[in-house]
């Protein structure tokens, strides 16, 4: 996380901020947010606003010690993971490649079938991060791809769509 | 007695036992792949097992939940990588014995040492069940408000070092647990006019979104390039004066483990820390010369403790319907999505199925030792999966699980924009599982505070009348105290 100009003194704007100022923006929407809730349907006790409003309310207070804490050069610790370098800079590229392939996943699902669309996925995703032999992974791809449609559709019974292949398979 | 009988009938059968096996080889599986852990895999399995009977998903889960506690040490001992922050402790003397050459007995006295807490902390859930029961029949909306409230605090300050960010995930929890249709009247909440939001964002997207594509997210954004160094091991085995070093340990860590699991926000990182540092003051002779650089008593005893505070976490569970750790959470959403509400009603209405889980973790954790002694050098082998597809396969599947709930593509990009929100969570030392145990534990605690306050016809001062409410509202602000406390202790320390 370090930057070019990081001295001492520490920036004002840090990345954590951001997350801080959503916490506190979500209050704000919460309780705007439920604003048209009417609770006339309501004759018993409260009515479905005062949850949101008692959940927003607090967002806020925890959003503003929240962003006061990043201010003051508070920071969280991420989190350790087995795969994971925490020294590293963050890549972003990969991050909008994992997050484009899903969407694209995403997108096609429907028109393509779950076979087509899953190969796919799974194929770009181990690409992205870092599959060298991309012949041996999309070869898994395509495997994986087939034997969880007929696992699941066949043989559990969950509705996957067949797409382009439907009649096929 | 009679009733724990009845539920190892309803177990043994051939169906069950099968059920449970599945599990107890799924959680190891998952336990052991970095990536995804118990709470995943439940939530995922939970759109298949529709299709089953509650007994038996109930049976599979149970297998599910221990298998992942077992499956975590395995990793911790062979990878010397921090994976789930409670066999963090493992990872210290165990990685060092298996560099030693000593792996295999690591993972035994880690295998058999989960089993004698396991088994002995299951027992203990057998006996403190029905006292609990007895004692929270009595409960009103009021005690119950109270008891989620504790459990929003302690989850919140427990399990992160920053309060404010264990309660800024909480709230996050809570704001997804408002979306949707309001029980009681019918109004639509936080929707923002999507249709496919009125039922609300099922459980199942928000433990798959945080958990697998979260992580598949942050994995993406920091990955350790360098292949992972595994200990490679033979089949696991400890001998005579191995044994001799390890019961004592086993036993203390049980006994740390259990209530601290029972407790709200207790969760096994304190036991298993406890635990090893019990062990290494009360190490003499070889044990003394062997601590830091992989004493066997410090895998012994922190192992112990992890399982026995997963075995605790099933009290409150399933006697109260208080989640305490984010795999409770999932496993209380399974209840309620198969119409059950765990509480002490759950034992009047459905004994069979209540013991016939606690019988069948009983024999999960016979199948579990059985199962990783011998098979500890496969479960090493699955380590070293290429991680570009392992966390492909990962996305895979909880894609899969999603899209299987509802087949709506708009899962999907929730389950994105949770993704995402995984991600920034993790990057910034957010805890997860409060966030999950709030979206869950949220709804309910909604319904208990409005059912208290109409009993009360709007008076406020309801909520305080019993004494088991005000002992609870005092804990929880002590609770959100304790890292004052903290920061007092470390002063004068």
């Amino acid at each position: 996380m370090s930057s070019a100009e990081s001295g001492k003194r520490p920036r004002l704007w840090r990345p954590e901020l951001g997350l801080a100022l959503v916490v506190l923006g979500l209050g704000v929407f919460v309780v705007v947010g439920t604003l048209d809730v009417s609770a006339a349907a309501s004759q018993l006790g409260l009515g479905p606003r005062f949850f949101p409003m008692l959940v927003g309310g607090a967002m806020v207070v925890i959003g503003l010690f929240y962003v006061a804490d990043v201010l003051r050069g508070g920071r969280g610790d991420p989190e350790e993971s087995e795969d994971v370098d925490p020294d590293a800079p963050a890549d972003w590229r990969s991050v909008g490649l994992v997050s484009g392939v899903f969407l694209g996943f995403a997108a096609v699902l429907e028109l393509l079938g779950w076979i087509i669309s899953a190969s796919l996925l799974f194929f770009g995703l181990s690409v992205v991060l870092g599959a060298t032999h991309r012949l041996r992974a999309a070869g898994i791809a395509v495997v994986l791809g087939v034997a969880t449609y007929l696992l699941f559709v066949k043989g559990l019974g969950v509705t996957l769509p067949a797409g382009v292949l439907r009649g096929v398979i | 007695m009679q009733l724990l009988l009845d539920g190892f009938t309803a177990a043994l059968t051939p169906v069950n036992l099968m059920y449970a096996l599945i599990g107890v080889t799924l959680g190891t599986l998952v336990g052991v792949l970095p990536g995804i852990g118990p709470a995943m895999t439940v939530a995922l399995l939970l759109p298949i097992t529709f299709t089953v009977p509650p007994a038996s998903a109930f049976i599979m889960f149970a297998g599910i939940y221990y298998g992942g506690m077992y499956g975590g040490s395995t990793t911790s001992i062979l990878l010397n990588t921090p994976g789930e922050s409670s066999s963090m402790i493992t990872a210290l003397e165990g990685n060092k014995m298996a560099r030693r050459g000593r792996a295999a007995q690591a993972l035994a006295t880690a295998a058999i040492g989960s089993f004698v807490a396991g088994t002995i902390a299951t027992a203990l859930l057998v006996v403190a069940a029905p006292a609990v029961v007895s004692f929270a029949i009595s409960f009103g909306p009021a005690d119950y408000f109270a008891l989620a409230i504790l459990a929003f605090t302690a989850v919140s300050s427990v399990l992160s070092r920053s309060v404010v960010r264990g309660l800024a995930s909480l709230g996050l929890g809570l704001v997804i647990g408002l979306i949707g249709i309001d029980q009681q009247t019918g109004q639509a909440r936080l929707t923002l006019g999507i249709r496919q939001l009125l039922d609300g964002v099922d459980v199942v997207i928000v433990a798959v979104g945080l958990f697998a594509l979260g992580e598949a997210l942050y994995v993406a954004s920091r990955l350790r390039h360098a292949a992972p160094e595994v200990v490679p091991v033979g089949r696991a085995w400890m001998g005579r004066a191995d044994w001799g070093r390890s019961w004592r340990p086993w036993l203390r860590g049980t006994a740390l483990g259990f209530p601290f699991g029972a407790l709200p926000g207790g969760g096994a990182e304190i036991p298993t820390f406890l635990s090893y540092a019990a062990e290494k003051r009360l190490a003499r002779g070889v044990a003394r010369e062997e601590y830091g650089k992989g004493a066997i008593e410090g895998v012994a005893g922190p192992e112990a403790a992890n399982n026995a505070s997963a075995a605790g976490t099933l009290v409150p569970l399933l006697t109260l319907g208080l989640p305490t750790s984010a795999t409770a959470a999932i496993m209380l959403a399974a209840f309620q999505q198969y119409g059950l509400q765990p509480g002490p009603q759950l034992f009047d209405h459905n004994p069979a199925l209540v013991w016939g889980m606690i019988a069948s973790l009983f024999i999960g954790n016979a199948m579990l030792l059985v199962l990783n002694l011998p098979l500890a050098p496969v479960w090493a082998r699955l380590l070293l999966i290429p991680r570009p597809y392992l966390y492909a396969g990962i996305v895979l599947f909880a894609a899969l699980g999603v899209y299987a709930l509802k087949a709506s593509v708009v899962d999907l990009v929730v389950l994105f924009v949770l993704g995402l929100l995984g991600f920034a969570m993790r990057r910034f030392g957010l805890p997860i599982a409060p966030a999950v145990i709030g979206m869950i534990l949220g709804p309910m605690a909604e319904i208990q505070l409005r059912r208290a306050l109409a009993i009360g016809a709007g008076d406020v001062t309801v909520l305080v009348e019993s004494w088991v409410s005000v002992v609870l509202l005092v804990l929880s602000a002590l609770a959100l105290l304790t890292p004052l406390f903290r920061k007092l202790v470390a002063r004068r320390g």
